[in-house]
């Protein structure tokens, strides 16, 4: 359609998208202006306050410190480099993992929920939303002694990357409840019809899955994925438990840097510079996923 | 080269019978148009016969073989459904070609047929595009293409012209017989629309409650319907209803006015004992007018609306528990005076006879 055509619905939008850009604006400037004194900190000579624009000069040297373990400029290294590297593994391998634990699982789910009768259906979809409101923190307990409890028979080499799965199949968990309620919500838009008329083409269970309604439901999958790989990447307390002490995450390191008074010692900058590389994978995950999320594939069905 | 045959066909959804213990047989090369109510299990038998439901009880077969357990590919039938079902991420070109994909045909040949079957309904310019930047007539047409193009032995319908306005309807409609008529192909049309039914058909099957009401040619259906439903169903408006008490000797009485009804029908009231007789005639087939006509049954009631419908008017009249409309002449109608004691003068060579407790036509029972 020819962007001057002044139908009904475009002026609304247009109308509505400005005044919602305004109020998204004024809301998010306290965020936008915390974030950018992070980031532009991490590339000055000290932390940015308002007093000493002046004074602040470019530099590299907080990220060269960062990587090379030290936090201040005097002192030695507290970490060496490989240790960060692999901190920034582990955060990707968390991340990841359970992105694609929990969209695997609240895909398939969704779908069943959305689609298959099965004795308990509704009670099942209910609890879901129940389960989504008890607090991770709450449970930990539990996944605690059902982690020391099957870790026994498991030889002790093999202990760290059991944590790792571990982790990851724990903190999935949290996720999933309300993933597969999201994503129940996608499967239910797509019209039977729709399926039923793949199968008449002759396309077997499978293929109709993969080709016709994957593909619909594309923007809920990138929905799920992305609140699954932010909740990997930052999750905090479960790294804390299962992972052994060597082996931290980003958001383990921040938090350990920040911990215990040794943030009077450390240059802050460094850690500004461990802050941004912190938010950095989101930023570029959410904004390869955003298309997908604003797909509205569905918009060509009737009825 | 398909004929289909539904062999006491059943199909329950919990407690609700959807299609009940239907039989039906339908020609091969011949349309065939289910005519029904809403939930009346039209969509429901066509389903049955495309293989998306499986009967709760029975047999479906194709030219005698039976394809009850047969997956819907297998029967090899084009479906175009309600709603057309288009593949929303897939230009139009892709939406045609993907049940030639599945087939694994060559490249070649899977683009030729798709520009044939584009070309013969009308909508090559239209491949690039997506379902939504298209409107409801030409979505139909990409249905359309899409159940065609892997040349079924059977099309399947459901309310195809739905969603289409009145006058695109009647073009569509037209379109769509001849088609069916060049290609040869046993068809099975869903509709609601009487007039639709009545101008494609050449079998009509009327279907309500999930139960088969009648089946036959449109003039069939028009002309002699074998039930109370089908009479009050098919037509515009649809054949009134009197009823008349059946007198000792043998005459038929509605509120003074007197009828002979033939011979063979007045022996079929003797032989099922009737009191009552229910009577239906077509409002072409009556006058409307403040005196009783020579020559003609004449009930009497009250004028309750003329509605000029340019060269006819409908007038309505209540006589008794029943609402008659009559289409005649406007200029004769617009003589009445709205609410006045008028006679409804019925040819009576034009009436239809039915029993009041089956509600079945005499002519449908057995001597
Ligand atoms: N999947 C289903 N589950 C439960 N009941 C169903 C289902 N499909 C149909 N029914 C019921 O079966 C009956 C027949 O439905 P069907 O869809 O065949 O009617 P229809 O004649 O096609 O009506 P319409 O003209 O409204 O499309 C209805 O009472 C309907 O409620
Ligand atoms: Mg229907």
């Amino acid at each position: 359609m020819m962007p001057e055509t002044t139908d009904v619905e475009t002026i609304n939008r247009r109308r509505m998208n400005l005044a919602l850009g305004i109020v998204v604006l004024i809301a998010s400037i306290p965020i936008l202006v915390t974030y950018f004194i992070l980031m532009a900190s991490s590339f000055a000579n000290q932390m940015i306050t308002g007093s000493m624009v002046g004074q602040l000069t470019f530099t590299l040297r907080n990220w060269i410190l960062f990587f090379e373990g030290k936090l201040t400029v005097a002192s030695a290294a507290v970490y060496s480099a490989w240790d960060i590297l692999r901190y920034i593994l582990n955060t990707f391998i968390v991340a990841f993992g359970v992105m694609l634990v929990t969209t695997a699982l609240a895909t398939m789910a969704g779908y069943a929920c959305s689609r298959m009768k099965f004795k308990g259906r509704k009670f099942l979809i209910q609890l879901l939303i129940l389960l989504h409101a008890f607090p991770g923190v709450s449970l930990i307990i539990a996944v605690y002694a059902l982690y020391i409890f099957s870790k026994e028979p498991i030889p002790s080499q093999w202990w760290t990357l059991y944590a790792f799965i571990y982790v990851i199949v724990a903190r999935a968990a949290l996720e999933i409840p309300m993933d597969i309620w999201i994503m129940k919500g996608f499967f239910d838009k797509v019209p039977w019809e729709v399926e039923w008329s793949a199968l008449i083409d002759g396309a077997s269970r499978i293929k109709v899955w993969k080709d016709i309604i994957l593909p619909l439901v594309k923007p809920g999958i990138a929905a799920v994925a992305i609140f699954s790989f932010i909740a990997g990447w930052g999750a905090l307390i479960y790294v804390l438990v299962f992972l052994p002490p060597t082996e931290k995450t980003l958001a383990t390191y921040i938090a350990g840097l920040l911990a215990g008074g040794s943030l009077e010692v450390v240059h802050l900058p460094v850690v500004a510079a461990a802050g941004t590389l912190y938010l950095l994978p989101t930023l570029v995950f959410f904004s390869f996923v955003r298309r997908y999320m604003l797909q509205t594939s569905l918009s060509g069905i009737k009825g | 080269m398909v004929s289909i045959r539904l062999d006491k066909v059943t199909k329950r959804f919990g407690k609700v019978v959807a299609v009940n213990n239907v039989n039906l047989e339908i020609e091969d090369g011949k349309l065939y148009v289910l005519l029904g109510p809403s939930g009346g299990g039209k969509t429901t038998t066509l389903y049955l016969i495309a293989g998306i439901y499986k009967p709760t009880s029975g047999r479906i077969y194709f030219n005698e073989k039976d394809v009850t357990d047969l997956t819907p590919a297998e029967r090899n039938v084009g479906l175009v459904f309600q709603n057309y079902a288009l593949y929303p991420h897939m230009k139009v070109y892709d939406n045609i070609a993907f049940p030639l994909r599945l087939r694994k045909e060559p490249k070649s040949k899977i683009d030729s047929k798709v520009h044939e079957v584009a070309k013969f309904l009308r909508i090559e310019n239209l491949l690039d595009r997506y379902p939504h930047q298209l409107s409801g007539g030409q979505q139909q047409r990409v249905a359309l293409a899409r159940a065609l193009v892997k040349e079924p032995s059977v099309l399947l319908l459901d309310e195809p012209l739905s969603n289409l306005d009145a006058l695109l309807r009647v073009y569509i409609r037209a379109e769509l017989k001849r088609m069916q008529q060049d290609l040869g192909i046993t068809s099975v049309y869903v509709t609601h629309d009487q007039s639709e039914a009545l101008a494609i058909a050449d079998k009509i099957v009327v279907i309500n409650k999930g139960i088969i009401q009648q089946e036959g040619t449109p003039e069939q259906i028009y002309e002699n319907p074998r039930n109370v439903f089908v009479a009050t169903f098919i037509g515009n408006p649809p054949m009134n209803i009197v009823k008349g008490a059946v007198l000792e000797d043998g005459t038929i009485e509605t509120t003074g006015s007197r009828l002979t009804p033939p011979p063979a029908v007045l022996e079929k009231i003797k032989r099922l004992k009737l009191k009552n007789i229910l009577m239906a005639f077509r409002p072409e087939n009556a006058v409307v007018s403040e005196h009783p006509m020579e020559g003609r049954f004449s009930p009497m009631g009250d004028l309750f609306e003329v509605e000029p419908l340019g060269r006819d008017a409908v007038v309505t009249v209540t006589v008794g528990e029943f609402v008659i409309k009559v289409v005649m002449p406007t200029k004769e109608a617009m003589q009445l005076r709205i609410g006045s004691k008028v006679y409804v003068n019925i040819d009576p060579n034009t009436i239809k006879y039915f029993d009041p407790n089956t509600e079945l036509n005499l002519e449908y029972i057995e001597a």
